[in-house]
């Protein structure tokens, strides 16, 4: 399926830029995000992550990976998702692109091309358009919060000590959230709007974004 | 004397049951807190390499027992699943592992099997399964499946499993040499049988008998003993299976053994436990099998009556990832769509292809509805060429009633020649006709048109193959109580065979209805049977229930005779009772003559002392005379040559709102001739519900498919099925009754045939109202309303 959208963000070009390419930041944004692990090595903004999401009763953990590739500074990346859990895949090319609408503010325009599997894909899928862009523009809404106040969360584990912030094997978690993969969803899911369910592909695009 | 049953509308005794919620089903068997149940992990990929299945999260969950992944399977279960139905056509025939080897090829296909305390802990389990896939590009459609860019199987070349080719006469040349000719491209999509009770199997190993006791819902318990026998490495004899209560088939549950119909066998023998598999909804869809994706071209040419002179046919069939069922569907589609009519030459060719969907098995109906709709569309547009009345082009290419038998020269599903038995489609034409209000219809169309609302009307015939072989058995068993015990080895779903075939053993035994009892799809009582499909049961099972009354008869009245010290000619059997004719006084009950049946050394009861060796016998004879055996039994079996033809027309009369595009019938009518009818009321209730299902089919149901096969509409809140208020309120039916010359009730099946005509008398009928082409089935209002955008453009 594809998802494509656009969110405007009152900050500029290079903050957000800077944001969505700060692992500490997408995991305190992107929707449902418990856990970021750094895999590649330092400037190839890859991950491991776990985020819990749900379409409306279809609700579960995911496992999954993030990259950010095709980088072209303050303009546009593309962001590889791959991710699985009990109540399905997601598999999604995400090209995004950056523009300053107005002095001082940033336009973000995605189009996604995702493959949806399992439950979700089958029952929840009629629904998963709205929802993703309701948790993007969420997503979005947490990023221009984040730069205005600073990221709030420091790695939780560094297996070198010091080091970048994207380095292999550095783990960022949610405030307030445990670690491990079965944490409760109860936080993250009410900022996303506990109603209308969340999904997976929301959580993709969102994470396009976060990858940015 | 006792009023004949057969022909009367005996009310159904297995209503007692259903209604009052007492229907025993599968899930129903084996409900002790001990009894473990089984979750399947199903591919969320329609084509993908499995590079690693990691277990390790499932082992130590409390309550899971077992995993079982294809790795587990040994000897014939890490085979490939059987192909059914082998066909020389089908070079490339390919069917799945029980459990996935190495790559999926549709969403749901089984990857691994979890057996736990209950279905909540199986399903957790499941869910911490964790595959890692290679993605492979998908192929879905047909269209995609024709341009072969992508492969479904590596070793398919083109994701053609067979190519059949038939031909009568020269259709091309006479095609090339006649007066007028038309062309036209129709497709059909994809459907599913949907019935209530999905597919569910329950299994026990007794360890001090060494046997295998199994309840599966199938429509062929004793191919599923076979299959499950040969994979478990057991003698056949020590494996039972029983088919309860089925809450609905309609051929998807001809298809056999289901991965899961092995696995819960397997699991319960090495566990030791009873184990449970109850499909649910989604699952149904996604792993269970649908029917109808076709893509047809028809070349016609015609004279200037509408005459066929030549009809050659090419069509594409979509038969999923797999093909277990072999090529039934489409040798269907390409035999049954001559209808009642003889084209002279007819050439015919089908490509059944790969795509990464649901495999394809019968699906009522089970080829026909598309055939149906290609032929009688054709004929449609013959009519509209040369703007003739739509009957009249029908009737010109009638084979006529005293043409019988009359031999197609071709070969049908069963490897025998389609050769119509008996028939008569002018007497159905002239019904329909009147049926529906045929020749009134113009007057209405224009009293409505004036009036501003649409309604068009649309008629179909078809003729169904039905009753096809090998052969069914069937074993009566008077006991000395004077019951009748009946059993045959076919399954039952819904049918009411528990009441037409008690008609036809009390019609014959001469025995009260209310004491036949009938058992059906228990291997234990009927070891030799083939299954419940292709409109069959009644034909096949109810000849060789009436031939098995009648070999129980001879013996009753054998022995009566002796008892009685008269002739055998001069008995009849009234109520129970047999007893010389013109001398009632002279009379022995069949109870009587079951004691007497079965010499005794020991007595038991009150009855069985008469049967004792100082009561009864003649010294000078054996106590059971040569070439007898004991007991009051009759066994017999029917194997006819060919399949029976029934044949049937439907007419519906629709009307299209101009704004919104909604479709709504106004009255349907069916004229039916399925031979001697054993009880009217049960056979239209098989025409009510394949009229139900046809209206679903035409105008509510389709597999929604994404590119990247994802089934959107996996659920009852995508997929619509026609509720009561979609199915036309009363339906009228008219009867003919053409006897069958192939079997001793002169009968011919009715199962399917409500559900044949329907794409094509409601593509006819809206076509008529919106005079659009209709092309496409089904059709829904949206899809009406962008065809009357693109027609106005």
């Amino acid at each position: 399926m594809k998802i494509s959208g656009t969110n405007v963000l009152e900050q500029p070009v290079d903050k957000v830029w800077d944001a969505l390419l700060d692992p500490r930041v997408l995991v305190a944004t992107i929707p449902g995000c418990e856990r970021l692990v750094a895999t590649g090595g330092p400037g190839d903004h890859a991950y491991d992550m776990t985020v819990t999401a749900g379409v409306a009763a279809i609700k579960g953990t995911y496992q999954g990976q993030c990259t950010l590739s095709d980088l072209d500074q303050h303009r546009g990346l593309t962001m590889r998702l791959s991710g699985a859990g009990a109540p399905g895949t997601i598999d999604a090319t995400v090209q995004v692109s950056f523009t300053e609408p107005s002095p001082g503010a940033t336009q973000i325009a995605y189009e996604a091309d995702a493959v949806v599997g399992g439950m979700v894909g089958g029952v929840g899928q009629r629904m998963l358009t709205s929802v993703s862009k309701r948790m993007a523009g969420e997503f979005f809404g947490n990023v221009g919060q984040a730069i205005t106040s600073g990221p709030v969360v420091e790695p939780v584990e560094a297996p070198t000590g010091a080091g970048p912030a994207d380095a292999p094997g550095v783990v960022f978690a949610r405030p307030g959230v445990s670690t491990s993969s079965t944490s409760g969803d109860g936080d993250f899911l009410k900022g996303i709007a506990v109603g209308a369910g969340l999904v997976v592909l929301g959580v993709i695009v969102g994470r396009v974004f976060g990858r940015r | 004397m006792t009023t004949k049953l057969m022909g009367q509308g005996v009310q159904r005794v297995e209503d007692q049951r259903f209604l009052r919620g007492l229907g025993r089903y599968v899930d129903d068997v084996a409900v002790e807190q001990q009894v473990l149940h089984a979750a399947v992990l199903r591919s969320p990929h329609a084509h993908a390499r499995i590079l690693d299945i990691d277990v390790a999260d499932v082992l130590d969950v409390e309550g899971v027992h077992a995993v079982y992944t294809y790795d587990d399977l040994t000897g014939p279960m890490a085979e490939p699943l059987p192909l059914l139905i082998p066909h020389p056509a089908l070079t490339h025939g390919r069917t799945q592992y029980a459990l996935a080897k190495d790559e999926v090829n549709y969403v749901g296909e089984a990857i691994a099997f979890v057996v736990a305390e209950d279905r909540y802990v199986a399903e957790d389990a499941v869910a911490r399964i964790r595959v890692d896939y290679e993605f492979l590009p998908p192929v879905v459609g047909i269209a995609a499946a024709r341009a072969a860019e992508r492969l479904v199987h590596d070793d398919v070349p083109g994701n053609v499993g067979a190519r059949l080719e038939q031909e009568v006469g020269d259709a091309k040349a006479a095609i090339a040499r006649a007066p007028h000719t038309l062309s036209l491209d129709l497709t059909v999509e994809r459907s599913a049988c949907m019935p209530m009770e999905g597919r569910g199997t329950v299994a026990r190993w007794d360890p001090d008998l060494h046997r295998l006791q199994v309840w599966t819902s199938t429509q062929s318990s004793t191919g599923v003993r076979a299959a499950v026998a040969v994979k478990m490495g057991l003698g056949l004899g020590q494996v039972d299976v029983v088919t309860p209560d089925v809450g609905g088939g309609f051929g998807v549950k001809i298809n056999h053994p289901w991965p899961e119909e092995l696995l819960v066998p397997m699991a319960a023998r090495a566990l030791g436990r009873t184990v449970k598999f109850t499909e649910d909804r989604r699952e149904h869809f996604i792993s269970s099998a649908h029917e109808r994706g076709q893509v047809h071209h028809i070349e016609v040419g015609f004279d200037d009556d509408g005459r066929l002179l030549g009809l050659d046919v090419e069509f594409w069939h979509d038969h999923g990832a797999f093909t277990p069922y072999g090529l039934i569907v489409p040798i269907i589609t390409s035999t049954q769509l001559l209808g009642p009519y003889k084209p002279q030459n007819y050439r015919v060719v089908f490509e059944s292809l790969y795509t990464n969907t649901v495999m394809v098995t019968p699906y009522r109906g089970a080829g026909r509805p598309q055939g149906c709709y290609a032929m009688e569309r054709t004929m449609d547009a013959i009519a509209a060429y040369l703007g003739k009345d739509r009957t009249e082009v029908r009737a010109v290419n009638f084979i006529q009633p005293d043409e019988f038998p009359y031999d197609q020269g071709l070969i049908f599903q069963d490897g025998r020649e389609l050769e119509y038995d008996s028939g008569d489609y002018p007497a159905s034409l002239e019904k329909i006709k009147a049926l529906v209000g045929w020749d009134e219809f113009p007057a209405f169309q224009a009293e409505m048109a004036a009036q501003g609302r649409r309604v068009g009307i649309g008629l179909a015939c078809y003729v169904e193959g039905t009753g096809v072989g090998p052969y069914e058995g069937a074993h009566v068993h008077i006991e000395t109580s004077g019951k009748v015990k009946v059993a045959t080895g076919l399954t039952t779903q819904g049918q009411g065979h528990a009441t037409v075939f008690a008609q036809l053993v009390a019609d014959e035994l001469g025995c009260p209805f209310e004491d036949v009892e009938v058992v059906t799809g228990d291997t234990r009582r009927m070891p030799y049977a083939v299954g419940t499909f292709a409109s069959r049961a009644a034909v096949m099972s109810g000849s060789a229930i009436h031939l098995a009354a009648k070999r129980a008869k001879e013996k009753v009245l054998k022995i009566a005779a002796e008892a009685l010290e008269a002739d055998e000619k001069d008995l009849q059997i009234v109520d129970g009772v047999v007893s010389v004719k013109g001398s009632p006084g002279t009379s022995i009950d069949l109870g009587t003559v079951s004691v007497l049946s079965n010499p005794l050394r020991y007595a038991f009861d009150e009855a069985s002392k008469a049967a004792t060796q100082f009561s009864v016998g003649d010294p000078g004879k054996p106590p059971v005379p040569e070439d007898e055996e004991p007991g009051l039994e009759g066994k017999d079996f029917y194997s006819p040559e060919r399949a029976t033809f029934a044949s049937g027309m439907h007419a519906v009369i629709v009307e299209t709102d101009p704004d919104t595009a909604e479709i709504t019938i106004l009255k349907y009518a069916v004229v039916h001739d399925c031979g001697k009818l054993i009880n009217p009321m049960i056979v239209e209730g098989q025409i009510h519900g394949g009229v139900a299902q046809g209206v679903g089919g035409a105008l509510y149901e389709r597999m929604a498919y994404d590119e990247s096969g994802q089934l959107l509409n996996a659920s009852f809140m995508d997929f619509l099925m026609p509720y009561v208020t979609e199915v036309p309120d009363g339906i009228d039916v008219d009867h003919l009754e053409t006897a069958s010359p192939l079997n001793p009730l002169g009968i011919k099946g009715a199962g399917e045939a409500g559900v044949i005509p329907s794409a094509a008398v409601f593509a006819a009928a809206i076509e008529d109202a919106e005079g659009i082409p209709i092309t496409a089935m089904p059709i829904s209002p949206s899809e009406l309303f962008t065809l009357r955008q693109e027609h106005s453009s």
